[in-house]
């Protein structure tokens, strides 16, 4: 316990001491965790408003309009029974005709030139979540396609892919960007750690004397590092949640974004656990680093 | 205690120690004497694993150091105490702290540690300054405060390099009563000096080294 005490002690000491050091290392890790923090968010935002949109996905079956009544009960019985519909609506071609006409009212003269109702009836077909993936949806809508009666099938799937697959690169641009300033990171404390080292060198070399063990030496400048890794990480997070919430009350930027605002949001409490927790490693491996020279030099 | 069988160590490739044979008896008071590069501070160095030899065979307690492990050196250390001439005090610590040290390296419980520094410091004399910091002590008293912490695990051995190496001679002498009274209580003890006073006062066994050879061994009154 009293040597718990000491490592404590002799790590808040050494923090103490060299305070311009310690508060170049807090910072500078709070800002490129920060950096890597803003890949994170955009990531995650991204992907849940992708994962939403994908829920919303619906499939329009058109039909031909010479279907007879008989052709239509019976497409309407196959569709309900396939696994890959959830949810299953009529639209006919009147229907489909007030549509429009709610939705574009200054479009009318369009329609008013082609005397009948050029509108097909469809299905409206809600996926089950089973199927929403690109190749389920595209093969069950190639396989719809030869069915009597339908005339053709469209869905708003390739922008969405298309989104999915911008989501992939900044999943990579956020990994690459990740690992370059952690190592960022492990280098701003190990160097901190080993300006301690070298102050301290005197003392460690005493240490040395008087029997102590190299992990008895070294515990309290890995927890050092521990704790500047774990400022950092928090002083980000406060850095993000600030600059969020700046842009999401006063700029409105995110809102811009697919439109998608009331969707977006900060990182979930287990997520920023985590960010304090990489923070927590990234100091530790600085100070291991340093650690090991000292080891090798032997001061 | 310790025995050294033709210890060689070279310092770029010029030899600082050469051929040395010798032991010292469980309980013997031995002074190393010789001038400055005679290899005293060498032979002490080589005898807490902080240099090896090139060549030789030393064993402490009967353990050979040339196959002590670097993990197994902290140990090896725990049953010596060092005094040094700059005394080496921890200068951010209490004079208590500084001789509380290798207890706590040691993991002893708290009451331990405070029983036995207390202990070290009333037998060095320096018990009323326990929460001073070394800055604040004379160089004497520093010099205690350094040989406290080198008694207060009990060591069977204790290694001292010019301990009284700044010193007047009234304090020199002083310094070397203690090691005398620590002495009687069968610590082992060798001291490297170059002052003839010291040897004078103390009468003990001379080892005398001259260009890294032994160039003397004489008991105590010869």
């Amino acid at each position: 316990m009293r040597r718990l005490g000491y490592w404590v002690c002799e790590a808040v000491t050494n923090i103490r001491v060299n305070q311009t050091t310690t508060f170049i290392a807090i910072v500078t890790t709070a800002f490129t965790l920060a950096c890597f923090g803003v890949f994170l968010l955009l990531y995650l935002n991204l992907r849940g408003a992708v994962s939403s949109l994908q829920d919303d996905i619906k499939v329009i079956v058109y039909l031909h309009d010479n279907l007879s009544a008989q052709g239509l009960a019976d497409l309407q019985r196959r569709l309900g029974g396939e696994p890959e519909v959830a949810d299953l609506t009529y639209v006919s071609k009147d229907k489909a005709l007030a549509d429009f006409r709610t939705q574009f009212p200054s479009e009318q003269s369009l329609l008013q030139g082609l005397g009948e109702n050029p509108l097909p009836a469809s299905f409206e077909v809600t996926l089950a979540p089973r199927y929403r993936s690109t190749d389920a949806v595209k093969r069950w809508t190639d396989r719809l396609k030869a069915v009597p009666g339908v005339a053709q099938v469209q869905y708003s799937r390739d922008w969405i892919d298309n989104l999915a697959t911008m989501i992939g690169y900044v999943e990579l641009a956020s990994v690459a960007v990740g690992m370059l300033l952690a190592a960022a990171s492990v280098t701003i404390i190990a160097n901190t750690i080993r300006l301690t080292l070298y102050a301290r060198r005197e003392e460690i070399e005493i240490m040395r004397l008087i029997g102590a063990t190299g992990a008895f030496i070294k515990i309290p400048y890995l927890l050092e590092g521990a704790v500047l890794g774990t400022l950092g990480a928090m002083l980000a997070l406060a850095l993000l949640k600030g600059g969020f919430e700046f842009m999401t009350l006063h700029l409105g930027l995110p809102s811009q974004v697919l439109g998608l605002a009331p969707k977006l949001g900060f990182f979930p409490f287990q997520v920023s656990v985590w960010l304090v927790l990489a923070g927590l490693l990234l100091g530790t491996v600085g100070s291991l680093l340093s650690l090991v020279r000292l080891e090798r030099s032997r001061v | 205690m310790i025995q050294l069988f033709h210890v060689w160590k070279h310092y770029a490739k010029r030899p600082a120690l050469s051929d040395i044979t010798l032991q010292i008896e469980k309980g013997e008071f031995v002074l190393l004497m010789g001038p400055s590069g005679a290899g005293k501070t060498t032979l002490l160095k080589l005898l807490f694993c902080a240099e090896r030899a090139d060549d030789g065979q030393i064993l402490i307690q009967g353990k050979n150091v040339a196959r002590i492990k670097p993990s197994g050196v902290p140990y090896l250390r725990r049953t010596m105490g060092f005094v040094f001439q700059d005394f080496r005090l921890l200068q951010k610590k209490s004079v208590f702290d500084n001789v509380a040290l290798p207890l706590l390296v040691q993991g002893l419980s708290s009451f331990d540690i405070r029983r036995k520094a207390t202990e070290a410091l009333k037998a060095v004399g320096l018990e009323h300054k326990k929460e001073s910091r070394p800055a604040m002590l004379s160089a004497g008293e520093q010099q205690r405060a350094c040989i406290a912490r080198a008694i207060v695990n009990s060591p069977l051995i204790l290694l001292a390099d010019e301990p009284t190496g700044n010193m007047d001679p009234d304090l020199a002498a002083e310094i070397m009563d203690l090691f005398k009274t620590i002495n009687a209580r069968g610590t082992t003890l060798l001291i490297a000096t170059h002052n003839r006073q010291v040897v004078e006062q103390v009468n003990r066994r001379v080892v005398t080294l001259a260009e890294g050879k032994l160039a003397s061994d004489v008991g105590a009154g010869q």
